[in-house]
């Protein structure tokens, strides 16, 4: 299959809907939390290219080395935002099984973040505009250069790599695939597989608390010799996380009341301890 | 007193000029709306706070231009967090400016210091609970559907986000806003959130352990002979534990960014490189034979 002009510029314009920050859906939730999952832009790049439950399945692929992605503070690991709209275009294009499409998506995902890191230093431009205009009282100005002109380099930002990729890549995924047949394919695969580790760990990271691994590792035994899927898990791990917390709580507080009776005893065994010394040198 | 009552009554700013619940609502929506349309290194969220009070000045201080000019700037200050969980500070912070312009004891300073001191644990809290649960939970409910060309599957991913957050976010904003620093204060300090932080990490750090086990895979179809027949290398991994592997790689990556401090990108490509390395030598992924 070949991809139009138009075919191309409009998985752009996905991967620009979903990329952060971009107002249209409701901020963050619309991009980062929908169209950013290559779950969901599996499919509408399936609906650009005319098969939307071929985009679902080969989405649904590519979703699972990000399936724990984090954006947090501006660093990001990867762009699962790519791999979901020119990963999945292509493989649709290229007819690819969802694995070798997974295999394709994780090289790209890799470059993807080049476009953040440029977006948020070019975007420092529009701060010091907007403190010029803060400086003027003028609101209008303000938000409109919050909104306007960091979303029109966004957009070309976003839409011109991938409309060119989309265009000019499915030849090039087409010779890559032929080349890599066997091994070299089998060990992207390897890598596609192992790459959700990222995300689990960094998640991992952040809950940061004693006890986090040892929980993690039930919840991986669970998991592994039960065969429970992701909602039983969450369901148990609530229950067993509610009474735990509500233990600990318990204890601590016990500890907290006990603390200054200890306190108090022992300085009063000290003092029966000295005045004992004191008898022992009369 | 009277005469206290009277002087107070003649300053301008005492008739009260305050914000109704559809003012704090509009903050609330344009914040959610434009919390990173100019996402930036230098002071992140700090113009989308300004955008989303763009109605306030008008309402606080109208007519005053000095007062207006300063209330902008206020808002131009560094400010990042998560923006459904942390926009709680938001809400605190516009009640916090509604009570300085109606003449209270509140200072620009002090409004800095709860916003600098808020934003850490709520973005922690935010990112935890919507990146880091919620969404690979809904993910890997949807995921199942999708896998086998169900639309259904991505749509319920998105409704379920949706509905979730958008509950979620508008409770803080109102929360912020409603019991003002006091309130967050003591919220903070008699523990509810604390054990609220609690629950929700450990029943996280369960759920990953789920995904991991369902997500991260590294299968080998080496098969090694021996004398008449093969030792299956899978087969012998799964008799010492099940997902050893996957189990040993994600811990592994946990210990370089958590105990040695490295950056994602580093780890990353320490990931790929034992990619390489168990694919390449073909002890892990191709097909059974």
């Amino acid at each position: 299959m070949q991809i139009t002009l138009l075919q191309a510029f409009l998985v752009g314009v996905v991967y620009y809907m979903g990329f952060v920050g971009t107002p249209w859906l409701i901020g963050c939730l619309g991009s980062l939390s929908t169209i950013q999952k290559p779950l969901v832009a599996g499919v509408l790049v399936g609906f650009i290219l005319g098969d939307p439950v071929q985009g679902c399945i080969i989405g649904a692929a590519v979703q699972m080395p990000f399936i724990a992605y984090i954006f947090a503070g501006g660093a990001q690991p990867n762009d699962p935002g790519l791999a979901g709209t020119l990963g999945v275009a292509l493989a649709l294009a290229a007819n690819l099984e969802p694995e070798a499409a997974v295999a394709i998506s994780v090289p790209i995902a890799l470059v993807g973040t080049i476009v953040n890191v440029i977006r948020m230093t070019l975007d420092v431009t529009f701060v010091h505009m907007i403190d010029r205009a803060c400086e003027k009282g003028d609101m209008k100005q303000a938000v409109f250069l919050h909104i306007v002109p960091p979303q029109i380099l966004c957009f070309v930002l976003c839409v011109v790599p991938v409309t060119l990729g989309c265009y000019f890549g499915v030849d090039a995924v087409n010779g890559i695939i032929q080349v890599m047949q066997g091994r070299p394919l089998y060990t992207l695969e390897v890598i596609g597989g192992i790459l959700p580790a990222l995300g689990i760990a960094m998640n991992l990271r952040t809950l940061d608390r004693p006890g986090t691994l040892i929980w993690f590792v039930f919840g991986f035994i669970l998991s592994a010799y039960l065969g429970l899927g992701a909602m039983p898990i969450a369901i148990i791990g609530f229950v067993i996380a509610f009474f735990y917390v509500q233990l600990e709580t318990k204890a601590e507080e016990g500890r907290g009341a006990a603390a200054p009776q200890i306190a108090a005893t022992s300085a009063s065994t000290s003092r029966v301890a000295s005045d004992d010394s004191d008898d022992d040198f009369e | 007193m009277a005469e206290e009552t009277k002087n107070v009554a003649a300053m301008p700013n005492t008739e009260g000029h305050h914000l109704d619940k559809r003012d704090v609502s509009r903050a609330w929506f344009k914040w959610v709306c434009l919390s990173n349309t100019n996402y930036n290194y230098e002071r992140l969220m700090a113009s989308a706070l300004l955008a989303s009070f763009s109605h306030i000045p008008d309402k606080l201080y109208p007519g005053d231009e000095q007062k207006r000019i300063e209330f902008m700037k206020r808002q131009m200050e560094f400010y990042n967090t998560e923006p459904h969980f942390g926009c709680i500070i938001n809400g605190l912070a516009l009640s916090m400016e509604e009570e300085m312009a109606n003449g209270s004891a509140v200072t620009p300073e002090a409004i800095t210091a709860v916003k600098t001191g808020l934003m850490g644990p709520f973005a922690g809290i935010g990112d935890t609970l919507w990146q880091g649960t919620l969404t690979p939970i809904l993910l890997a409910v949807a995921m199942p559907l999708a896998t086998q060309g169900n639309l259904l599957g991505p749509l319920l991913y998105i409704i379920l986000m949706y509905a979730i957050m958008l509950f979620i976010s508008h409770f803080m904003f109102f929360t912020g806003y409603n019991s003002g620093k006091e309130g967050i204060e003591s919220m903070m300090a008699s523990g509810s959130i604390k054990r609220l932080i609690a629950t929700a990490s450990t029943m996280g750090a369960i759920v990953l352990g789920c995904l991991a086990n369902s997500y991260v895979t590294c299968t080998s179809y080496l098969q090694i002979p021996v004398g008449e027949g093969y030792i299956d290398l899978q087969a012998t991994l799964d008799s010492i534990l099940k997902g050893g592997v996957p189990l040993a790689i994600t811990l592994l990556t946990w210990y370089l960014l958590k105990k040695k401090n490295m950056n994602s990108t580093v780890v990353l490509l320490i990931l790929v490189a034992i990619g390489v390395v168990l694919g390449a030598t073909g002890l892990f992924g191709g097909t059974a034979a």
